[in-house]
């Protein structure tokens, strides 16, 4: 287990008390609790931040009344501080749970930050575009963002303010999890994979690219393909170590100005020395959302036999470039340039045919297969998704420099 | 073992990270100079490499050249030979009932044709003493002499790049020592293969 990151976050708390750690004797501190004792490493981070605040004389967080309480700007604020500020709400988001009987986005000059009302916490609904001082509300974490929590000690006060905000537009590089504000382009659009989910696609802007995602909300719509926008309060989710923009609550306001987006995408030259089952010729399922490969009896894993299945082209395959081999998947647009085959070509043939859909995937496999070309696509967990595959033409400067190479005598 | 106990783990062998051994890109000139075959552990499953005298570990090759003769032998357990040419010698092929889809794709060659061939290395001493190198087809299909001339300029950045690495890996040591190689030998056979093709 790392212990490192734990260690620089609670390193992070002292120093931003004005006292500084030791982040070795931290991480033997975490070590010690976690490896020797099998204490849950949250708690662990508890407790030895707990410990190190009491050694340092610094107040505890907890402390209840307003006490602990510091006046502070959102940008700066970390899990298990208890905060008093000015801010404005931003955006409010549909509860989850009864429980829960107010959930939004509130902001500073400084930053914004998820807030949550509970139920029992009897406090009044706060009021979209407001102003409003918050005193005494503690900062938590819910799934790696930090979250503001409002409480029955906390005190709401609405405040006389019209002021406006501009958030700190914030580069794709830079995001990390929590709220914030992008300007990006809307790369790609994807297939939605749930009923409940409005669109999901890929932004990027100069630095990268991120995934996003808009669930179904009333009054919501989705974004243009191709068109930019600057992204207000976006809720920035982090899983298995990818970043990714959650825009349900978030407000994007469509720029008329162009941005060259960083390419995502890798290219690799190579040979395709394989091309497996499932090439050429298929059906998919035709229920909205889920266009999953159907089986030769027309049988979707979450649909069952669907008669009324959309063909497609596609080529699963291995391509490899000497040194290593990746899995690839090319979608109709490329197969259909690569192979000189439409997919009107294809169900024609599969139809005049003895062998049906195999004979495509026979031709398809003499065409491709030891074949040298350059793909181009996203790669995803060693697998890259080919949206473009041109062959590879002789290149005779290429040859001439290998024949010096080997000519050269060392 | 039981039954379902020895299910089990070839359940988890096949969750784990899978990594295809890629195929290498080396010449008949070299290929034919092959002696030492290995394989990494003793587990039944791991995958057995023939080492090329140039210091790399090979399980599979990319050989493209042009089929020159092909022959179908045996009468139970039938199988084709085949001989691909390249500017540096000949690959001995061979498919038989374990690989179907690469015999019948051999069959249905008709030589000479331009070929990729990608396959298995073996190394088979005769009783007389002498070494045999064949490679196993996986797959054979017809191609075209762009696609040819393509496969040797990359396999000839490939000998390169590996005798420039010769006595920086591990391989390449075990090479040195199995092989004793002459390394101006393989660098002219490159030369020699990239001047046969088109100026």
């Amino acid at each position: 287990m790392d212990f490192q990151e734990t260690a620089e976050r609670i390193s992070h708390k002292i120093t931003a008390k004005g006292q500084t750690a030791d982040k070795q004797r931290i991480e033997t501190k975490l070590r010690r609790l976690i490896d020797e004792f099998g204490v849950a490493p949250n708690e662990a981070e508890r407790t030895v931040t707990n410990e190190l605040m009491k050694e340092l004389g610094i107040a505890p967080a907890q402390a209840g009344g307003s006490g602990g309480t510091e006046e502070k700007k959102i940008a700066g604020v970390m899990p298990g501080d208890w905060i008093t500020f000015e801010g404005k709400v931003v955006a409010l988001t549909s509860s989850p749970s009864p429980a829960i009987s107010q959930s939004g986005i509130i902001a500073d000059d400084s930053g914004a930050i998820r807030f949550v009302i509970w139920e029992k916490a009897k406090a009044p609904l706060l009021k979209i575009d407001t102003w409003y001082r918050i005193e005494s509300a503690v900062v938590d974490e819910y799934k790696g963002i930090p979250n503001l929590k409002i409480h029955s000690g906390t005190l709401i006060k609405e405040l006389e303010s019209d002021a406006s905000l501009m958030p700190a537009v914030l580069t794709v590089q830079d995001l990390k999890p929590g709220i914030a504000s992008v300007r990006a382009k809307v790369i790609q659009e994807w297939e939605v994979t749930h009923e409940r989910m409005l669109q999901s696609g890929l932004l990027g802007d100069e630095t990268g690219t991120v995934k996003f995602i808009i669930w179904k909300e009333e009054g919501k719509a989705g974004l243009e393909p191709g068109a930019v926008y600057t992204i207000f309060y976006a809720q920035v989710d982090e899983f298995n170590g990818r970043l990714s923009l959650n825009l349900t609550s978030a407000t994007c306001l469509p720029e008329e100005s162009d941005i060259e987006v960083k390419s995502s995408e890798t290219t690799i030259t190579g040979s395709i020395v394989s091309i497996a089952p499932g090439s050429g010729l298929i059906k998919r399922c035709p229920v909205p959302g889920c266009n999953r490969a159907l089986s030769r009896q027309n049988y979707c894993p979450v649909h069952e036999i669907q008669p009324e299945f959309n063909y497609d082209l596609r080529i699963k395959g291995w391509l490899d470039n000497g040194d290593r081999t990746w899995s690839i998947l090319i979608s109709r647009d490329a197969v259909e340039s690569l192979t000189g085959m439409t997919l009107d070509q294809a169900k024609e043939i599969a139809e005049n045919n003895p062998l049906g859909m195999d004979e495509v995937f026979l031709r398809m496999r003499e065409m491709v297969t030891g074949r040298y070309y350059t793909c181009t696509g996203r790669e995803i967990d060693g697998r890259i998704l080919a949206n473009s595959c041109s062959r590879v033409t002789f290149d005779p400067g290429r040859h001439a420099a290998l024949l010096n190479r080997a000519g050269s005598v060392n | 073992m039981t039954e379902n106990g020895s299910g089990q783990g070839q359940f988890q062998k096949r969750e784990g990270s899978f990594e295809r051994e890629p195929a290498r890109r080396v010449f008949a000139g070299e290929f034919r100079d092959i002696r030492y075959q290995f394989k990494d552990s003793t587990d039944e499953k791991s995958p057995t490499f023939v080492l090329l005298p140039t210091g790399e570990r090979c399980n599979r090759a990319l050989a493209i050249g042009t089929l020159t003769e092909k022959q179908k032998q045996g009468d139970q357990n039938i199988f084709y030979r085949g001989r691909i040419v390249d500017p540096t010698g000949t690959f001995f092929v061979m498919a038989g009932s374990y690989q179907p889809e690469a015999m019948q794709q051999l069959a249905r060659v008709e030589p000479p044709q331009f070929v990729a061939a990608i396959g298995k290395p073996s190394v088979y001493q005769t009783p007389d003493g002498s070494f045999l190198v064949s490679l196993r087809l996986e797959s054979i299909t017809v191609v075209d002499k762009d696609t040819r001339d393509e496969w040797v300029l990359d396999t000839a950045g490939h000998t390169l790049d590996r005798l420039d690495a010769l006595g920086k890996t591990p391989d390449s040591l075990k090479a040195i020592e199995e092989y004793k190689p002459n390394p101006e030998m393989y660098r002219k056979m490159a030369y020699d293969a990239l001047t046969q093709i088109r100026i």
